[in-house]
C-alpha cells in the first residue's frame, strides 16, 4: 500500500490520532494566534477608514471570515458525518460532532458582529432578510446536532442520529450563499471575490485573507483538540489511554 | 463617525468566543485524564483489598 495512503488510515487508530493531535494541535492554534494578531493589528491600525463607513468597516475583518467559517465547518460536518454513515468509521462520528460547537461559535460570531454592524449602518439590530434568516436557521441547525447528539446516551447511536441531520441541513448552504441574489435582501451581495475582481481595494482585502487563513488554523486546532477529548473518554477503560492519562502499567 | 464603541463590541464578541473555544476542550480533557487516573487508583485499591 502506498505509504501516505497507509498512514491516513493509521489516523483512524484512537491512540494514533491521540499522539497526532496531541501533536498538532498546539502548532494549529499558534499559528493561528500569530495570524489573528497580525490580521487584527492591520485590520485596526493600519488599514484605512471607509470614506462611507468609517471605522465600522473594519468589523467586515471579523464577520467575513466567522460567515465563510460557519458554512465551510457545516459542509465538512456533514462530509464526516457521510463517511461516519457509510463506512461506520468511529473517528469520523467524534470528528463530525466535535464540528457542531466551533461551527455554531463561529455562527454566533456571524451574527453578533453583523448585528453590532447594522444597527450604525442599517439603524436596526435585527432584519429578518433573507441573508440574517438563513443564517439564524443554521445556528438553530447547528444547536439541533448538538442537543441531538446529548440527548442519546448511546454514543454511536447518537453520533449517527446527529450526522443524519448535518447531512440534511447541508441543503442550506446554498440558500445561505445565494439568498442576496435569489431575493431583494437588504444585505449587500458579494464584495469579496476569491475568483474574480473584489469590488474593495486590495490594500483593504489583504488583511481579509490573513484573518481568512487565520480562522482555518483555529478551527483545525479546534477540531484536533475537542476530537482528542471525546476520543479519549470513549475510550477510558482502554491501556492506551489510562498510559496517555498517567496511569502506571 | 468613528463608531468606535461598535468596533470595540464586536471585536470582544470574536476574543470572547475564541477564549471560549480555547479553554472548554482542555478542561474536558483534563477532566477526562483526571476520571481515568482517579477510576486507576480505585481498581488498585480494590483489588489490594485496601479502600480508597
Amino acid at each position: 500500500m502506498n505509504p501516505a495512503i497507509r498512514w491516513f488510515h493509521s489516523l483512524g487508530s484512537p491512540p494514533t490520532f491521540d499522539r497526532f493531535a496531541a501533536r498538532w494541535a498546539p502548532w494549529c492554534h499558534g499559528a493561528a494566534m500569530l495570524l489573528i494578531a497580525l490580521g487584527l493589528w492591520q485590520a485596526l491600525f493600519v488599514v484605512p477608514a471607509d470614506y462611507q463607513q468609517g471605522d465600522s468597516f473594519r468589523i467586515l475583518y471579523i464577520h467575513v471570515p466567522a460567515a465563510w467559517m460557519s458554512m465551510f465547518v457545516f459542509g465538512l460536518m456533514a462530509v464526516y458525518a457521510a463517511i461516519a454513515l457509510v463506512w461506520r468509521i468511529k473517528l469520523c462520528e467524534i470528528l463530525a460532532m466535535a464540528c457542531a460547537p466551533i461551527g455554531a461559535a463561529f455562527t454566533l460570531i456571524t451574527l453578533a458582529t453583523g448585528s453590532i454592524w447594522g444597527k450604525p449602518m442599517w439603524g436596526t439590530w435585527w432584519d429578518w432578510d433573507p441573508r440574517l434568516t438563513t443564517e439564524l436557521v443554521l445556528l438553530f441547525l447547528y444547536l439541533g446536532v448538538i442537543g441531538l447528539n446529548a440527548a442519546i446516551e448511546d454514543r454511536r447511536a447518537a453520533a449517527r442520529a446527529a450526522g443524519f441531520l448535518a447531512i440534511v441541513g447541508v441543503a442550506l448552504l446554498p440558500v445561505i450563499r445565494y439568498s442576496v441574489t435569489w431575493w431583494n435582501s437588504l444585505h449587500q451581495g458579494a464584495t469579496i471575490k476569491l475568483f474574480g475582481e473584489s469590488t474593495m481595494d486590495a490594500s483593504m482585502t489583504w488583511p481579509l485573507w490573513v484573518m481568512v487563513l487565520a480562522t482555518k488554523f483555529w478551527f483545525v486546532g479546534s477540531l484536533l483538540q475537542r476530537a482528542r477529548a471525546d476520543n479519549l473518554a470513549r475510550e477510558a477503560n482502554k491501556d492506551w489511554a489510562r498510559a496517555s492519562a498517567g496511569v502506571p502499567r | 463617525m468613528s463608531y468606535l464603541e461598535y468596533v470595540i463590541g464586536a471585536y470582544a464578541v470574536f476574543v470572547l468566543f475564541l477564549v471560549w473555544d480555547f479553554v472548554v476542550p482542555r478542561l474536558r480533557l483534563a477532566r477526562t485524564r483526571r476520571n481515568i487516573v482517579l477510576r486507576a487508583k480505585r481498581e488498585a485499591a480494590r483489588l489490594s483489598g485496601n479502600p480508597a
